[in-house]
């Protein structure tokens, strides 16, 4: 990053290529929208661009640019507020996995994390998937340490909660469905 | 141990931060508590989320950004880091200045001037220099740098302004090309997304702005700008039409002139 602040614009490369999956990740597991997390993405490597000076050596460089990335997003949003809410058919594809149960768990799970409040979805993020250490996460949301094991501890109960609830709702879908299939059709061949 | 006592140490056992006595009184807890044990079977969970893989285009598109933005910068003279941050500031005020209406008079005076200058060295017996080929560049990146100051605007008539003087380039630059596609995506007023979609489709023979152009048709909410996009997808004869019009009738609250549009489009591909 040092080479970058210096004006050696090659080396943007090397950290587009490190950070450019994670960060989509970040924001299409936020937003949803495959086309503008790749946009964000391209507009945070704008911005450690322009603002490759503000980068203070020895702080920790991913937290500078989730920084970054949060800002851009709030800008985003602030210029070209949401029109939509969130659908579930707005969410990515869930890859077939070894088994049906996990895939089925996967889906779910996607499902009860946009249900979260975007602040809890976020911090969720943060620690679990970009890999963010909580000391940063809390320089990164201006907040004390203790304030951010409070907040993922919430996150995650209610994302327990939101996982239930949906397991539960498809538990009873299946149950009706098996119940409608075994109770022969009026006037069907069961009937002597 | 109780529940609210664990939930403090809950964080760093899930990270494995926890020392080797609070490590085992957590999992003791948890062997007792369903609650607190579904929250770390849900954590472990998360990890099954696929990672969603970006566009391989977004490669070329970065490349496209540094090149312009390397353009951008070597017009500045070479100097000491210091110097150069002292340069960074003056034109961060210069920019900002150049916004305020004082600078856009300033901007067209310029602009004026040097376009007389070099119109009267175009038109003079000598032959074209090297001096004029850098003015000619100079001429080049200050449009450019126009059209994106006035696509950053508030105001739509501004806006709409700067979509029309980013027609005057026969060539479109990287930077011009994503501003206008954002414009297209995102903008508020629709007639100046129709002039963006205008100025977008006279370069719609290089396949980047192409497909840019025609995979903005599911995102877009405007029955006015559906309609012209779907005109554009006949008059390409684009060969996923038949897809993207399938893929845009099954959107649901399409409007229903936009529908009767899509399936005059898909007899007409028939």
């Amino acid at each position: 990053m040092l080479q970058v602040r210096d004006g050696a614009g090659e080396t943007l490369g090397v950290l587009f290529d490190r950070y450019q999956t994670p960060l989509f990740n970040f924001y299409s597991k936020l937003t949803g929208d495959r086309t503008l997390s790749e946009d964000l993405v391209q507009e945070v490597f704008l911005r450690i661009l322009k603002y490759r000076q503000s980068y203070r050596p020895g702080t920790p460089f991913r937290a500078w640019v989730y920084q970054i990335a949060r800002n851009a997003r709030i800008d985003h949003f602030r210029k070209f507020p949401p029109q939509t809410a969130l659908e579930p058919e707005m969410l990515p594809p869930v890859l077939p996995t070894d088994s049906a149960q996990e895939q089925q768990e996967v889906e779910l799970l996607q499902r009860a994390l946009q249900q979260l409040p975007e602040e809890k979805r976020e911090i969720l993020l943060l620690c679990r998937f970009q890999e963010l250490k909580y000391e940063e996460i809390a320089v990164l949301l201006g907040c004390e340490l203790n304030t951010v094991r409070t907040r993922i501890h919430r996150a995650l109960q209610d994302l327990r909660k939101a996982f239930h609830q949906l397991a539960h709702g498809t538990m009873l879908k299946k149950a009706e469905a098996a119940a409608a299939e075994s109770i022969p059709p009026r006037g069907g061949r069961h009937e002597v | 141990m109780k529940c609210e006592h664990i939930a403090e140490l809950l964080p760093d056992y899930l990270q494995g931060r926890l020392s080797a006595e609070q490590h085992h009184n957590v999992e003791a807890h948890l062997e007792q508590c369903a609650d607190c044990s579904e929250e770390v079977v849900i954590w472990r969970k998360l990890s099954l989320l696929p990672v969603d893989q970006p566009d391989p285009a977004s490669r070329a598109r970065f490349e496209a950004m540094l090149q312009a933005y390397k353009a951008g910068r070597s017009n500045q003279p070479e100097g000491g880091t210091e110097w150069r941050k002292r340069a960074s500031v003056w034109s961060w005020n210069v920019f900002h200045w150049l916004r305020s209406p004082l600078g856009a008079a300033a901007w067209g005076a310029a602009l004026l001037a040097i376009g007389v200058f070099a119109g009267l060295r175009l038109a003079g017996p000598k032959p074209p220099s090297l001096d004029l080929a850098a003015m000619q560049s100079e001429l080049a990146s200050m449009k450019q740098l126009v059209v994106l100051s006035m696509l950053q605007q508030q105001s739509a008539s501004a806006r709409l302004e700067g979509v029309t003087w980013s027609t005057r380039d026969q060539q479109l630059d990287p930077q011009v090309l994503s501003a206008l596609l954002h414009t297209l995506r995102y903008d508020a007023s629709v007639d100046v997304r129709l002039a963006a979609l205008d100025a977008l489709s006279r370069h719609g023979r290089q396949p980047q702005v192409h497909k840019a152009i025609l995979d903005s048709l599911q995102q877009q909410q405007s029955p006015l700008v559906q309609v012209a996009l779907i005109d554009l997808l006949l008059e390409w004869r684009d060969p996923d039409a038949a897809q993207r019009l399938q893929a845009l009738q099954q959107a649901p609250n399409l409007n229903p002139t936009v529908r009767q549009r899509v399936e005059w489009a898909r007899s007409k591909l028939n």
